[in-house]
């Protein structure tokens, strides 16, 4: 599990970063609605995994490393709203998310290193205060 | 124009999703690795060590693509906002911003992969909801600053 998953994060930050999207100028620009890079990337992966998602279950699929495939889904809750509201407004500032700030880092530039740091503490910090000690 | 263009980037990304739940029976998301490094920071059982290989994983696709394109000096610059500020600004902008990040992220349960790309796909209600709640945020907040700041970002 552990190699699979280095192999799946290896490939996923290579196209992350060859696609442009660790370029802070092509994210604000598509949050202006300006450039339609970001919504076609995630709008054409979505398309591929939906289908590909809905055809595994229809079949039953039965994974080679976890037995019977279930995907997990929830259902809405109020820090949906709550949460996505704060993770908007510091993706706006920033540009970036937690994994373009890690392909950023393994490019050689330090400023994903500073998101990535910040990102560990926004964690850290609604872990000790917010959550209830027994998560 | 960059080095892979969205339409071949895109769907490989929707593939390493469904990859994730074909092989692995796991949802795939970045978050997860933060908050199994901040369980390790706070010595907690590290209960999915799978997560922070993929983020090492992550990081190692980053060096292979700088290795294999180069890094653009407009990216390695951090864009038009490395451009309008000095680093002492721009670095503590973006420990704040990634602050928020990852505490929305958390209180969420997800980020752009987990609900956006993984919970869409899955068309879990909440990652739907989350995901159309952060994209309509970031789009209002990015308006606002272009207001703000008189068109500079």
């Amino acid at each position: 599990m552990k190699t699979i998953s280095l192999g799946f994060g290896t490939v996923f930050g290579f196209l992350l970063a060859g696609a442009g999207l660790m370029n802070y100028n092509v994210i604000h620009e598509g949050l202006l609605l300006r450039n339609a890079t970001m919504f076609l990337i995630m709008g054409s992966a979505v398309a591929v995994a939906a289908v590909g998602i809905w055809l595994l279950e229809r079949f039953r699929w039965v994974t080679p490393l976890q037995g019977m495939l279930k995907v997990k889904r929830i259902s809405i809750n109020k820090k949906h709203i709550y949460g996505a509201v704060i993770f908007g407004i510091g993706w706006a500032i920033t540009g970036n998310c937690p994994a373009v700030s890690a392909a950023m880092l393994g490019s050689g530039i330090g400023y994903g290193a500073v998101v990535m740091a910040g990102i560990v503490l926004g964690v850290l910090i609604f872990d000790i205060k917010i959550r209830k000690r027994s998560v | 124009m960059f080095p892979i263009p969205w339409y071949v980037a895109g769907p490989l990304m929707g593939l390493v999703v469904l990859a994730t739940y074909a092989v692995m029976n796991r949802s795939l998301g970045a978050l997860g690795s933060y908050a199994q490094i901040v369980d390790f920071l706070r010595r907690k059982p590290v209960k999915e060590i799978w997560r922070i290989w993929y983020l090492v994983g992550v990081i190692l696709g980053g060096a292979g693509a700088a290795w294999l394109f180069g890094v653009p000096a407009e990216v390695a610059s951090y864009g038009k906002l490395g451009e309008l500020l000095g680093n002492p600004a721009l670095l503590t902008l973006l420990l704040l911003g990634g602050g928020c990040i990852g505490f929305g992220a958390r209180w969420m349960g997800g980020c752009t992969s987990g609900h956006g790309l993984c919970g869409v796909s899955a068309r879990s209600p909440g990652s739907l909801v989350a995901t159309a709640t952060f994209m309509m945020t970031a789009i209002a907040v990015t308006l606002l600053i272009h207001e703000i700041t008189g068109g500079l970002l």
